[in-house]
């Protein structure tokens, strides 16, 4: 509900960056916001937390890109990282198969404790080093399709990727998040109305949404 | 007087041992010389006189308020509302207050003694005294009472530039902190489920209002968090019915039982030899103190942020580049160990149940809460595999059987005398030894001042000696002569008085 399109006009959406340390989830964000790879010349005092503002198909989608820590000891601090988060991009490097063993253990854990309402992304980072690859670029999307999940081929050095990860992503929320409003808005209307408050005021609001469905069905 | 210069001598009358009142029992210092039992009576006589007040001038504020918001809407001229808004306001309360006269009562009774302990800073009462003039009163609620009235004018302020809809969010905010102020003793869930529910209904309606301009609505709903919480905070912070306080004291002793965790530990990527690195440190460290002192769960999550972006400015000096979350969260634990900031618990709870929701889940500010949640979340749960330790050293080092900055500096420990080498190892050597060099170097500077104090004394006594000594000798050499000298005669030097002519006689004619 959190993030839900706010009116049917601006959408917020809360991603996690969830992976080993040194697979490059930081790298990847900060090529993604900023353009830059391992700059001197990075202006943004951290990488942990950024935003994006998109506009997708005349859809203005504010994005927020939520860092977590990798290191194994932290791993139990997850479920406080992607609660209400809408997406999580589950970030592997190509040439450890070690961290290919954590994003399915991530993977197992986010189906389990929120369901199908959050949209997985499984990126295999550092296909510039396609020549030590240790994970089979078929293992990979046939796991991702068998987990329900989209699988991206990324390179945060040579910018491979990373765009298409994106706005893939935000495309599948928007997609989860109409549904979303969709179902609300045939049950929402008894629970609107009964709340106090201006009558005529509530009609517009749930006239709005409304709107929004049918135009884009 | 006389009392008191009885008390300073050793024998005491037996009468000042009695109870004031005179009732026979022995009375007690503690209770202004009266019996336990007097004393009650007394006590409650004045509780209740400041409960009365505090009612009285709760009214007042409430008229106050009313005459204000009713002045700033230019409804009336400003000398009719000053003396009609009153009556609707109270006509429009009448019933109510009524009502609720009883639970208010009994809620300012509580209230005043938790206001002891919490009592604002005196920067308050100063204002206040000069913006009222009201006559001085012993309330402490009073004091209180102030931060919250000048949020009140804020508000009212805000609301102005809505016109219409300012003056329905108002009333809607006045009616809720009455309802809330009902609700005490539910629980905190509850609580937090009536204010969560009253952000939603207003935003919603304001969002309509806007006509979906998200940045109006938060910029009002701000307004209306701040109003709110100001007004609520003393009821629902930490409130009876949760366990926060325990969870609290339990967190601060975990923390300080942790004191031993170094930095390599936790490997965070700070390197608190780079001075400006150790000043962000510090900064950080005060910020995430001050956040118990705010009041809206808005400005705590401000010093969250400030805190963190202190944090991220030590990394960026560090490690010159942007901090990940792999070096963000392991700084972060590190200053909370270190500062160890109080109710840390209660705070979190309180945001958590009371902060307007779309800044927790999405915004930067959420981030760095949800950051510092972890952080708690793993200090709780920190075990010796967390630190990369046998479980025999953490259990060693939690039962205070070794420490490791001896062990982990046993090569460095025979050269005390060199900084370098501690420093190396463990900042708060380093801080010591640098202390103490200050102080010996402090030591030195005195003795010097002392001896140079001694040489003057030594010059003064000297000077005035080799004075004196002079003085002697010219008094030696030229001895005072006293000519005796005396007193002569008018005409007595007049030596030509001898050749002066003889005085004319007088000289008688015949003839």
């Amino acid at each position: 509900m959190a993030a839900g399109g706010m009116g049917g006009k601006t959408y917020s959406f809360k991603v996690v960056l969830l992976g080993e340390g040194c697979v490059g989830k930081t790298s990847l964000v900060l090529r993604y916001c900023e353009n830059k790879f391992n700059d001197k010349h990075i202006t943004t005092l951290q990488a942990s937390f950024l935003t994006k503002k998109l506009n997708i198909t005349g859809k203005r989608v504010n994005l927020a890109i939520w860092d977590t820590a990798g290191q194994e000891r932290f791993h139990a601090l997850g479920p406080i990282y992607y609660r209400d988060s809408n997406g999580a991009i589950l970030v592997y490097d190509v040439t450890d198969e070690d961290s290919f063993q954590k994003v399915k253990n991530w993977v197992k854990e986010l189906r389990k404790m929120l369901g199908n309402e959050i949209c997985l992304c499984i990126v295999g980072n550092k296909i510039d080093l396609d020549k030590d690859r240790h994970v089979s670029v078929e293992e990979a999307e046939s796991y991702a399709e068998s987990v329900g999940a989209k699988h991206y081929h990324t390179s945060a050095k040579l910018n491979k990727g990373i765009e298409e990860l994106f706005l893939d992503l935000c495309k599948r929320m928007m997609e989860t998040a109409q549904a979303e409003e969709r179902l609300k808005g045939n049950g929402a209307s008894q629970s609107a109305s009964s709340r106090r408050g201006v009558q005529i005021v509530d009609d517009e609001l749930q006239a709005t949404p409304a709107g929004g469905c049918c135009s884009s069905g | 007087m006389s009392q008191r210069t009885e008390r300073r001598g050793i024998h005491v009358d037996q009468s000042d041992l009695l109870c004031k009142k005179g009732c026979g029992y022995y009375g007690n210092a503690a209770w202004q010389g009266l019996c336990s039992k007097c004393w009650r009576e007394e006590y409650q006589r004045v509780r209740q006189k400041q409960i009365q007040d505090d009612w009285a001038l709760a009214e007042k504020l409430q008229r106050e308020e009313e005459a204000a918001y009713a002045s700033s809407h230019g409804v009336q001229t400003q000398s009719h509302s000053q003396s009609t808004a009153p009556h609707p306001g109270h006509a429009s309360l009448g019933p109510f207050s009524k009502f609720e006269e009883k639970k208010t009562n009994e809620k300012t009774r509580k209230v005043t003694t938790v206001k002891k302990f919490f009592s604002p800073s005196s920067r308050t009462a100063t204002k206040k005294e000069t913006q009222e003039g009201k006559t001085p009163s012993p309330s402490i609620s009073r004091r209180a009472s102030f931060d919250t009235d000048q949020v009140s004018r804020d508000f009212l302020d805000f609301l102005k530039n809505l016109q219409k809809p300012g003056r329905e969010i108002h009333k809607q905010c006045r009616v809720f902190i009455v309802n809330m102020l009902s609700k005490k003793d539910l629980g905190a869930d509850e609580l937090s489920e009536c204010v969560q529910d009253f952000y939603q209904n207003m935003a919603d309606r304001l969002m309509s209002h806007f006509k979906g301009s998200s940045d109006s609505v938060e910029q009002v709903m701000d307004q209306v968090e701040k109003y709110i919480m100001t007004r609520l905070y003393k009821s629902v912070f930490c409130p009876e019915t949760t366990d926060d306080e325990k969870k609290d004291l339990a967190t601060q002793n975990r923390i300080r039982a942790l004191h031993w965790v170094t930095i390599q530990m936790l490997c965070v990527s700070v390197d608190e030899e780079i001075p400006e690195v150790s000043e962000n440190v510090d900064k950080a460290i005060t910020d995430i103190i001050e956040m118990d002192s705010k009041r809206v769960p808005r400005d705590k999550l401000v010093c969250i942020t400030r805190c963190s972006k202190h944090i991220f400015s030590a990394i960026r000096i560090t490690k010159n580049e942007p901090a990940s979350a792999d070096d963000f969260l392991p700084a972060l634990i590190y200053i909370v160990l270190k500062a160890n900031p109080p109710r840390l618990q209660s705070n979190i709870q309180y945001i958590t149940r009371f902060c307007n929701p779309s800044r927790l889940m999405t915004g930067e500010d959420g981030y760095y809460f949800t950051n510092l949640c972890c952080a708690v979340a793993f200090i709780e749960k920190l075990d010796a595999q967390s630190l990369n330790l046998s479980p025999e050293e953490f259990e060693r080092y939690m039962s205070g059987q070794a420490s490791p900055r001896f062990n982990g500096s046993e090569g460095d420990w025979p050269h005390t005398g060199s900084a370098l080498g501690i420093t190396a190892t463990n900042p708060v050597l380093a801080q010591v030894n640098h202390n103490l060099e200050l102080l010996s170097g402090l030591s030195g500077r005195q003795e010097r001042l002392m001896e140079a104090a001694q040489s003057l004394q030594a010059d003064l006594l000297s000077w005035s000696d080799s004075v004196q000594r002079e003085v002697h000798d010219i008094r030696e050499k030229y001895p005072l002569e006293i000519l005796s000298c005396t007193v002569p005669a008018i005409d007595a030097n007049n030596i030509d008085n001898d050749n002066l002519p003889s005085p004319l006689t007088p000289q008688v004619f015949s003839g």
